[in-house]
């Protein structure tokens, strides 16, 4: 009985194994494939001769083309990023904040309708309206605001404009459940004790959701380097993102390994960013225990 | 300097039409410890906000000073506030804590550490500038709410319920301390508590609220000797509640039971409410004879010791149920449950109600 007990602690914890699994087969070894694929001098499984190698990262350092693609990637993020934030968390607090139930539930609707519809969808959306005869422009020409067509369409302008439209809800989402979470008694308990509102929301409530700013703006700029079909449709191949040359190394230059170097440098870049958070958590909060 | 409050026909109507608070008018005078008594839903903490600036009334006004505050926005009302949950600011010291309204107030560094420090030394907390919230036991974080709401020395205190998170024993301490720390200052205080003992014990005086009205205002000895509606008597301590109809001086309550009504009230006809608290009666064993009007025969129901004092419930005679408290004067004078017992009482201590 003790040995049985011994070995299988608790039932339960099986519960955890198909998980485990599922991750160790389907993140853990691609990620690990991809690792090793990065130092290689061809594939493995088509050449039986390959050797250990530096040159993609190498090469990648070298030309500067590459390192404008990385820059403009991590750009792309964080102007997404501070975009979404600026137009996510007046909602988000909005939402946090209302009081009547239907309004509520009227804004997170229309926080997740845009959420039913596929990328491509939305993004094509977008195209007619970006375009040069799109809708902005038209309405823009036919005001007399402008005399040319803004270039809206294939430019990193355009590919934001996508980006925003499709994270925010992430952002607003992330930070809904933060600043719910936030005491309103605390902004009242500061106006109280003299701070006018604004004064109020920046002293107290703004600080206070540092956690939820950060949280937010590491999924958007995640989900915004990653993005591929946006910078595609938005870009049309005028601006180069590294998950459009990701594919275009693998599907027309059949260079596994220096999709490989350029899938790891992406992922460096996210995991940096993960790192940074917790420590700018730690730093902000301190040794807070939240009650 | 300590203000006076004039509450003057405020009521707070929310959207649907609950009106959560209906006509409130009192004065809070200079320097006084004013409760604001009630079960919970009865508008005291909306009363409570109203004055503080986080609600506006729907009709009515509020004066400091004899100046109209009704619209003044909170942060321009220059009153301190102790919130029922303390509402400190997590991700700050207890000194940053206290020195919030201050800052606020554009004060130099020197002097706001002057004045959290001496806030801080009179809630007796010196030492614990640099921890946060969290780090606090409960008793000390009310300190630090009450030494943030002090230290700016506002016009008006306001507590809601402060210290209904507090053990009992923390509980009286901090009654007391919080009653010397208002004489000393001199402060306004507007006090929010569904507690009764606690409004008897810390008030100048109470506003009794129910339904968004206000019952009575008094202070604590006339609220609880002479309550002036039926709900007063009854929210306020144990109360034995008679109602019958009025036969030339005496108050016939059905069942065999005759009241003699006090001196003030032996004139008029028709249909009465009286209250006599349990400590005005005194129980004796069965005595030979009753005294009509004052007295009554009846058996001992059940017994709840309270340590200084026995709370009995005696049944009379035709059926009445009759609270007697009497104090402890020894296990061999105690009564138990089936003793004949007989109730006797003063006309006098008779209070007559409202409606």
């Amino acid at each position: 009985m003790n040995s049985t007990a011994a070995t299988r602690p608790n039932g339960l914890a099986l519960f955890i194994l198909p998980s485990a699994l599922l991750f160790a087969l389907f993140f853990f070894l691609p990620i690990g494939l991809m690792a090793v694929m990065s130092v290689l001098t061809g594939n493995p499984v088509v050449m039986p001769k390959v050797a250990f190698t530096t040159r993609h990262y190498v090469r990648m350092i070298g030309d500067p083309f590459y390192l404008e693609v990385i820059w403009t990637t991590v750009r792309i993020g964080l102007v997404t990023t501070l975009v979404a934030l600026a137009i996510g968390y007046p909602l988000a607090h909005w939402m946090a904040r209302i009081k009547s139930r239907t309004g509520h539930a009227l804004l997170l609707m229309a926080v997740l309708a845009p959420m039913l519809t596929g990328i491509v969808v939305r993004t094509f959306a977008w195209m007619t309206l970006l375009s040069d005869k799109g809708v902005v422009n038209e309405t823009l020409m036919s005001l007399g605001l402008i005399s040319q067509p803004l270039k809206l369409m294939y430019t990193e302008t355009g590919i934001v404009v996508g980006l925003v439209h499709i994270y925010v809800p992430f952002m607003v989402l992330t930070l809904t459940g933060v600043i719910g979470r936030i005491d309103e008694r605390l902004e009242q308990a500061a106006e109280n004790l003299g701070a006018s509102p604004l004064r109020a929301f920046l002293e107290v409530t703004l600080p206070l959701s540092l956690p939820g700013i950060l949280a937010g703006s590491l999924l958007v700029f995640a989900l915004a380097i990653s993005a591929y079909v946006t910078p595609i449709l938005l870009g049309g191949f005028q601006i180069m993102t590294l998950p459009i040359l990701i594919y275009q190394q693998i599907s027309a230059n059949f260079n596994v390994g220096f999709a490989a170097a350029l899938g790891i440098v992406l992922l460096v870049i996210s995991l940096l960013l993960v790192v940074a958070y917790n420590r700018a958590l730690g730093l902000v909060s301190g040794q807070r225990e939240l009650q | 300097m300590s203000a006076s409050i004039e509450i003057a026909g405020v009521s707070k109507v929310y959207d649907g039409g609950v009106r959560a608070v209906d006509a409130v008018a009192m004065d809070v005078r200079q320097g006084e410890f004013f409760s604001l008594l009630g079960p919970s839903g009865c508008g005291k903490t909306t009363t409570l906000r109203m004055i503080a600036g986080f609600e506006t009334p729907s009709s009515g006004a509020i004066r400091v000073d004899g100046a109209d505050i009704t619209h003044v926005p909170a942060h321009k009302r220059d009153m301190g506030m102790v919130f029922q949950n303390y509402a400190l600011f997590p991700h700050r010291t207890v000194a940053e804590n206290v020195a919030f309204g201050l800052r606020m107030r554009g004060l130099d560094k020197a002097t706001i550490a002057a004045k959290v420090k001496a806030a801080l030394a009179m809630v007796e907390l010196s030492g614990l500038e640099d921890r946060r919230p969290a780090q606090l036991s409960g008793g000390q974080q009310q300190r630090v709410a009450l030494a943030r709401a002090i230290v700016i020395a506002p016009r008006v205190l306001l507590c809601d319920e402060p210290l209904g998170a507090l053990d009992k024993k923390l509980r009286q301490q901090m009654q007391f301390e919080l009653k010397q720390l208002q004489k000393k200052l001199g402060l306004t205080l507007v006090f929010v508590t569904h507690d009764q003992e606690e409004a008897l014990a810390m008030s100048d005086r109470i506003a009794v609220m129910n339904g968004g009205r206000v019952e009575q205002v008094g202070t604590p000895t006339e609220i609880y000797n002479q309550p002036t509606t039926r709900f007063v008597a009854d929210f306020i301590g144990d109360t034995n509640i008679f109602r019958g109809e009025r036969v030339g001086p005496n108050l016939d309550v059905g069942k065999g039971l005759i009241l003699a009504l006090p001196p003030s009230e032996m004139q008029g006809t028709g249909v009465l409410s009286v209250a006599l608290r349990p400590e005005k009666i005194r129980l004796i064993p069965r005595a030979e004879s009753a005294a009509a009007g004052s007295s009554a025969h009846g058996i001992v129901e059940n017994t709840n010791f309270l340590g200084g004092a026995v709370l009995y419930r005696v049944e009379l005679a035709g059926g009445h149920r009759v609270l007697v408290q009497q104090p402890n004067a020894g296990t061999s004078r105690l009564f138990v449950p089936g003793n004949g017992v007989t109730l006797e009482w003063t006309p006098a201590d008779l209070v007559v109600l409202k409606d």
